[in-house]
């Protein structure tokens, strides 16, 4: 056939969005499996400030200390993200993209250290502490400047972005369970508000970043679509606005905007006193609208990403945090509350965009970006279905993926900042209840018998 | 049995699917986006009709009946979702071909429906491999091994395994076999599919007897192999039409 069907090519943007995000709730699970990762209860984190849940408590007192629990962790992110707002009002930058990379830093080696070495005594894998200590400081700074630093390539920082996912949604994975819950929920409901509201904090850090058209690096993982050579890419950032677009005339203009809302968590357990550092990466991404017709004009779909990132180390004990040892738990969690969708460009803007994309090194012409933080919370929530049976992991799986896939579309047909939790986590929660108390018994009373259909 | 056991009941199930998934389905992401979409419509169908079940469950071991009345209300209710997937689609491939002429490309080809087709088919497969066998297959990673009584000369993950290969073929050419029954609006087709799936749904409750499974799979398979030929017939029939008409009409 000389001419390729349009099947070819439709919907490669949200695949390279739901992949990486499968494969980073793939790896939790089988994290999770085999670890078996349980529950410690003795561990005071921010997430479990006011009630620690003990399995022996009666259903009501553990409703209510979950409750308690989820309140105030969603209270604490609030408060973070408005110091956050304030300090990107008043232009603190360098300083933010400093504390990015030193959480990088942290988050990998500590976190991801600790996880290497119970994979290294659960499957007494033969390797020396020198050498450990010298791959894991290898893969750290790696890490670390994949992160930010211009020149590498774009495969290394998704790989670095994933794996930083499964380290702080396994660390997350050891809450107790209706802490878990309770957290993921109260999480995706301030997401929406916060994003959607008029007086939501990551609202107002897009309208100050669009205001100032700043740029800010954020912990996003970017799928860029693979640049096809010359007149292919007439569908390529198009296709699914065009479609979605339907009956609306074709396509429309390109501006969009992106939000990601970054938030580090740090916590220092029990026996330190109640040390917190929090911190609070607010990202926000724009892209300016392309100025139809205007001559010879650069249409630039430049995406100017503006990150905030505060911490406020409310602890005295800085001594603290140079100690690494496994109950060190350190929670680094970047929240990214929001999708967003850059560079859905008409025809006439391909080729130019290829011309920007090979002059400038570090801006994203075109596909989607997803927070680091909805990583987080999706394998969250898939390795805690783990823990029950792979049934209510793949129903859940199916649910965020479908959740994540209605998020994109109405992504495309909105063109703005939108938070990516609210859909996939409702949905999530509701089918693993649904499967846990509903399908498993009439599954497995079936297949044991032999019988399906 | 170990994990080596454990991967290769998992492959016995779903090795077919996954080299199908890798060669057709990969290539194009709207295949994989179909695929995932059929395999949610399949379990909130299995969710809903466990919520239908549910006061009425456990049911006794040793009644049959019970069992032949679930069977046979669930292949209705999934029937009935799969005529509802067809409506979809036929919407979904009229927005398809609207885009398409939009940016000036060709329609869909025979090919990429009888893809799409595919893809539907093998979610539904899939997601009965999964719910129906791999969810259970977890011990079987341990070090020992299961045998229910009544089929006690095969372990139990290897049956279950056995019998979701041919679900997962006949869910999988099944789908591809209603989609252009109710396209050519060919009656025989469109009879077919729900013939079949109650068939094989009535072939496992043979498994119900002692040692019945030695019967009852055979059978499944001959099913299971009728449907592939049935599918590799008339997509052929299909194909070769379609080639005769636009060399007619050059």
């Amino acid at each position: 056939m000389d001419s390729s069907s349009i099947l070819d090519s439709l919907g490669v943007e949200i695949i390279g969005v739901m992949a990486p995000v499968s494969i980073c709730m793939f790896l939790v699970v089988l994290l999770t499996y085999s670890l078996s990762v349980t529950s410690d209860p003795q561990i005071r984190t921010a997430a479990n400030l006011i009630y620690i849940e003990n399995p022996s408590d009666s259903a009501t007192v553990k409703l209510e200390g979950s409750l308690l629990n989820a309140i105030v962790f969603v209270v604490l992110v609030a408060a973070v993200t408005f110091i956050l707002v304030l300090l990107f009002y008043y232009n603190f930058t360098n300083f933010l993209k400093h504390y990015m990379r030193f959480s990088a830093f942290f988050v990998l080696g500590t976190m991801g250290g600790a996880i290497f070495l119970s994979i290294i005594q659960h499957f007494s894998i033969p390797v020396d502490s020198v050498t450990c200590f010298i791959l894991l400081f290898n893969f750290t700074i790696l890490g670390t400047l994949s992160v930010f630093a211009g020149g590498i390539p774009i495969v290394m920082r998704q790989c670095y972005m994933v794996v930083m996912g499964i380290v702080v949604a396994a660390w997350f994975t050891k809450l107790p369970e209706w802490t878990t819950w309770f957290i993921l929920v109260a999480l995706a409901l301030y997401d929406l508000v916060a994003v959607l509201a008029p007086g939501g904090p990551l609202k107002l850090l897009v309208e100050l970043a669009s205001s100032r058209d700043e740029e800010l690096p954020a912990m996003v993982y970017e799928a860029r679509p693979t640049v096809s050579s010359g007149n292919q890419g007439r569908n390529r950032g198009s296709s699914l606005r065009a479609l979605v677009g339907g009956g609306a005339g074709g396509v429309s203009d390109s501006g969009s905007v992106e939000l990601q809302a970054v938030r580090n968590h740090d916590a220092n357990q029990l026996g330190r006193g109640n040390s917190h550092n929090l911190d609070y990466n607010a990202v926000a991404v724009r892209d300016i609208d392309n100025v139809d017709g205007h001559g010879n004009e650069d249409r630039d779909v430049v995406e100017r990403s503006p990150v905030v990132a505060i911490s406020s180390e409310q602890s005295t004990a800085v001594g603290t945090r140079g100690n690494i040892e496994d109950r060190d738990n350190v929670m680094d969690e970047e929240m990214s509350p929001l999708v967003e969708l850059m560079g859905w460009g008409d025809n006439r803007e391909e080729p130019r965009g290829l011309e920007e994309s090979d002059n400038v090194v570090d801006i994203s012409n075109r596909g989607i970006k997803l927070g680091l933080g909805d990583f987080i919370f999706y394998s969250v929530l898939v390795g805690r279905a783990a823990m029950y049976d792979l049934m209510t992991v793949y129903a859940c799986y199916l649910a965020i993926i479908s959740g994540l896939g209605c998020t994109l579309i109405l992504l495309a047909v909105y063109n703005r900042a939108l938070p990516a939790l609210p859909i996939s986590i409702m949905l999530g929660v509701v089918f693993y209840f649904l499967t846990r108390l509903l399908m498993e018994p009439f599954v497995v009373g079936m297949t044991t018998n032999l019988m399906m259909f | 049995m170990t994990v080596a056991a454990g991967i290769g009941y998992a492959l016995v199930a779903l090795g077919p699917s996954l080299s199908l998934f890798v060669s057709v389905i990969s290539r194009k992401p709207f295949l994989i986006l179909t695929v995932l979409s059929s395999t949610l419509l399949w379990l909130v169908s299995l969710i809903i009709l466990s919520g239908l079940w549910r006061p009425f469950l456990p049911l006794k071991a040793n009644v049959w009946w019970p069992y032949a009345l679930l069977v046979v209300t669930s292949v209705c209710f999934q029937e009935g979702l799969r005529f509802l997937f067809w409506k979809v689609y036929k919407r979904l491939e009229d927005v398809l071909d609207s885009f398409a002429d939009r940016i000036s490309r060709p329609r869909l080809f025979l090919t990429d429906k009888l893809q799409i087709a595919l893809a539907g088919g093998l979610g539904h497969g899939v997601a009965h491999a999964v719910f129906f066998c791999l969810s259970l297959l977890t011990p079987a990673f341990g070090p020992a091994t299961f045998y229910v009584e009544r089929c006690s000369k095969v372990p139990f993950f290897l049956i279950s395994a056995i019998i979701a290969l041919a679900f997962v073929t006949i869910h999988t050419f099944s789908m591809v076999i209603a989609f252009e029954g109710y396209a050519k609006g060919n009656r025989v087709d469109q009879v077919i599919v729900p013939v079949i799936h109650l068939a094989a749904g009535m072939l496992t409750l043979v498994n119900f007897a002692s040692e019945g499974c030695v019967i009852g799979v055979p059978l499944l398979y001959l099913v299971a192999s009728l449907t592939l030929v049935h599918c590799g017939k008339m997509v052929w029939q299909r194909l070769l039409e379609t080639r005769n008409q636009s060399s007619a009409s050059r």
